[in-house]
């Protein structure tokens, strides 16, 4: 094992590497940018054998390009964040529809400004991609490796896109382990693509489109079921690499922390979990009761972590870094419907913040708890939703 | 620059899909045919939203209408990363999707000189959602969204010069062709198939249904474009080179080109000279570029 200071686009770039990337495409955009600049210093210096770095003239074609290597079979990855996702988006959904596992960090700046939240991700919720939430630059790189093995699993075969906080994650150096590359190799087995289109090798359905052959909805179906499988992909993928690289990511789902015994839990993704860490520890020193979930997949929904959880606790408080204006936060529409089927449903509480890169500060979270706290108490819900 | 081709050097084997999608008479099956009987069948055919696309019997590499060049690279990286560059990267797309909506990303593929070749069926408009303008489509001719009426001529701008466009990216090989002339067409296929970088032939496909003519005549209505000098057949070596292929001692009036096709049947005696005397200007500068063996833009 060996440590480095590094920061979470580095991370990024060193877990491409571990993985064995061997065909990266990216479009430099502000707060993603020097990823691109690590990957194109690994192709120049030839420390990754074999590996093509192609810098395209756009983040379109910097999609598509990874999307048709990952097709023709080799391991693809690409990077982008806030107006070069959306750019994005359409070839996003013919990679979700292809079943190519290509993997994607999202560097994320919000929708309206350069700064970070979540609202660049969150626009692409309903293209059939799993969605992971990161909150340190450690966790960036294990994920790297881990989403090749989620999303390359014959029960899955889906793109994966993990998102991490511009500035705050992108830019800030952190203390790194990295794992030996002979350890990453023997948990990462090499890409094998499904269909093989090579033309010595290529199944008879890479021929042709095959337009108006069989059920048009089956391709629905079985994508859906894809990414509900994808749940116990995550699981068992995140329980193996802490079996052998001593490092957890909860269940891979969600992380708890201090819920044993709370009476009331709040929620956060990416970097607010660890504001919240530090606010969660607060409360309790004053008493108050309260734990932290971060929910690390959003797609797909940790749903039956949350009706467990539900069990033991009286209120929970949502807090989603971004907001479908006219409807809300979509952490909270996920939590709130996952608990409807519940006989006994308890107060979920929705906050709004950190929007446009504003600051999240531990008081703030305290505010969350307490709310969340109060609600838990009394049962009621004053107003279930509120800006922070 | 190619070589000249043998029809005994032509391939017997057939490598598209027949009988096909395509209507009757349909230029761009021709070319498909043509193209891909060359290039044999160790390719990834790359195919984007076209009209004709479910042609041959090749493994196909489907990608978004917009980034066509950008599939290709990904491919032709892709097999140099895992050693297979015995498999070569093809396309074969329209005039929308390389003069108009893909031509940013196939610009980057050409300036990166990415390992591709791009074979372009060129019928001048959009015919998988039947029959649009495309920067294709030359002028005067009349399309569903260049209806003649008293506000209109068909459309107003002249033909983008692409073969231009993309031999000013300096890239190693970029010929125009005809599916009149298959000679020339698959002797440009075979020298193009193993030249290392960006490649594109683009192959004039007259679609009976978009330019108005009967479908037995497709390959007359192609010679035609040809011979009037309106749709010139050359080549051009790293954005420098250039030969014309196919020099008669005196061009036909382009009035006999024009005339057979439903696309023009409004064009009025001026604007067939109009387009006359644009052909000749161009014709000379192509005799002069061809004389000297350098591109004249």
């Amino acid at each position: 094992m060996s440590y480095e200071v590094m920061v979470g686009n580095k991370a990024t770039a060193v877990g491409c590497k571990l993985a064995r990337v061997q065909v990266a495409s990216a479009y430099p955009i502000t707060p993603q940018t020097s990823i691109t600049e690590y990957l194109s210093e690994m192709y120049a210096s030839g420390e990754i054998p074999n590996f093509e770095f192609v810098n395209v003239d756009g983040e379109l074609s910097a999609h598509v390009v990874a999307q048709a290597a990952s097709a023709a079979g080799a391991r693809a990855f690409t990077c982008t964040g806030g107006p070069g996702l959306l750019y994005m988006h359409h070839p996003m959904c013919e990679t979700a529809g292809k079943r190519l596992p290509l993997v994607m960090a999202v560097v994320h700046r919000g929708n309206k400004s350069m700064q970070p939240d979540h609202s660049d991700l969150m626009s692409q919720q309903f293209l059939g991609w799993i969605h992971l939430y990161l909150e340190n630059a450690q966790e960036i790189l294990d994920t790297v490796i881990m989403a090749y093995k989620i999303a390359e699993d014959k029960r899955v075969r889906l793109p994966l896109a993990f998102g991490y906080d511009g500035y705050v994650l992108s830019y800030t150096a952190e203390p790194v382990e990295i794992p030996p590359q002979e350890e990453v190799d023997k948990f990462l087995p090499p890409y094998e693509p499904i269909p093989n289109i090579l033309p010595d090798k290529a199944d008879p359905e890479s021929f042709a489109r095959g337009w108006g052959e069989g059920d048009p909805m089956k391709p629905w179906q079985q994508h859906h079921e894809a990414l509900v499988n994808a749940e116990a992909v995550i699981r068992e993928v995140t329980a193996d690499w802490a079996k052998k690289f001593g490092r957890s990511y909860g269940n891979g789902m969600i992380e708890t922390y201090r819920v044993e015994g709370a009476e009331a839990i709040i929620t956060a993704m990416g970097t607010i979990a660890g504001t919240a860490m530090a606010a969660v520890d607060n409360l309790w020193k004053e008493g108050k009761k309260v734990g932290l979930v971060k929910i690390r997949s959003f797609i797909p929904f940790p749903r039956k972590d949350f009706q467990e959880l539900a069990e033991k606790i009286d209120a929970i408080g949502v807090f989603d870094r971004s907001c479908q204006p006219g409807m809300w936060g979509p952490s909270y529409h996920q939590v709130r419907s996952t608990l409807y089927d519940k006989e006994d449903r308890i107060p979920v509480l929705g906050f709004i913040g950190g929007l446009s890169g504003k600051e999240v500060r531990v008081t703030d979270i305290m505010k969350v708890g307490e709310k969340t706290l109060e609600a838990a108490r009394s049962g009621k819900l004053e107003f279930p939703i509120q800006w922070v | 620059m190619s070589q000249r081709l043998l029809r005994t050097q032509i391939p017997a084997e057939e490598l598209i899909i027949a009988p096909g999608s395509t209507c009757q008479g349909c230029g761009a099956a021709i070319t498909a045919r043509l193209v891909f009987k060359v290039l044999g069948p160790n390719i990834i055919r790359h195919g984007i939203p076209a009209c004709p696309d479910h042609v041959t019997k090749h493994p196909r590499q489907g990608s978004v209408f917009e980034a066509g060049g950008a599939s290709l690279t990904g491919t032709a990286r892709a097999l140099k990363a895992i050693g297979r560059t015995d498999v070569k990267a093809v396309a074969l797309f329209g005039d929308g999707g390389v003069y108009d909506i893909g031509l940013q990303a196939l610009s980057g593929a050409a300036e990166r000189n990415e390992n591709i070749l791009v074979v372009v069926k060129d019928n001048e408009a959009y015919m998988n959602t039947g029959g649009q303008r495309s920067g294709g489509t030359p002028k005067y001719a009349e399309t569903s969204t260049n209806p003649v009426g008293p506000r209109s001529r068909g459309k107003e701008e002249p033909k983008k010069n692409i073969p231009m466009i993309f031999a000013a990216h300096y890239v190693p090989y970029i010929a125009t062709a005809s599916i009149a002339f298959p000679e020339d067409l698959m002797a440009k296929v075979k020298y193009a198939k193993d030249v290392e970088g960006f490649r594109m032939i683009i192959v004039s496909s007259p679609c009976p249904v978009a330019w108005g003519f009967d479908p037995a005549k497709t390959i007359e209505i192609a010679r035609l474009g040809v011979q009037t000098g309106v749709l010139p057949i050359y080549e051009i070596l790293n954005g420098v080179s250039f030969k014309l292929n196919y020099k008669p001692k005196e061009l036909k009036p382009v009035s006999e080109f024009l005339k057979p096709q439903g696309r023009f049947r409004h064009i009025t005696e001026a604007e067939i000279n109009e387009i006359q005397t644009e052909t000749t200007s161009r014709w000379q500068k192509l005799l002069k570029a061809d004389e000297l063996n350098q591109v004249i833009l």
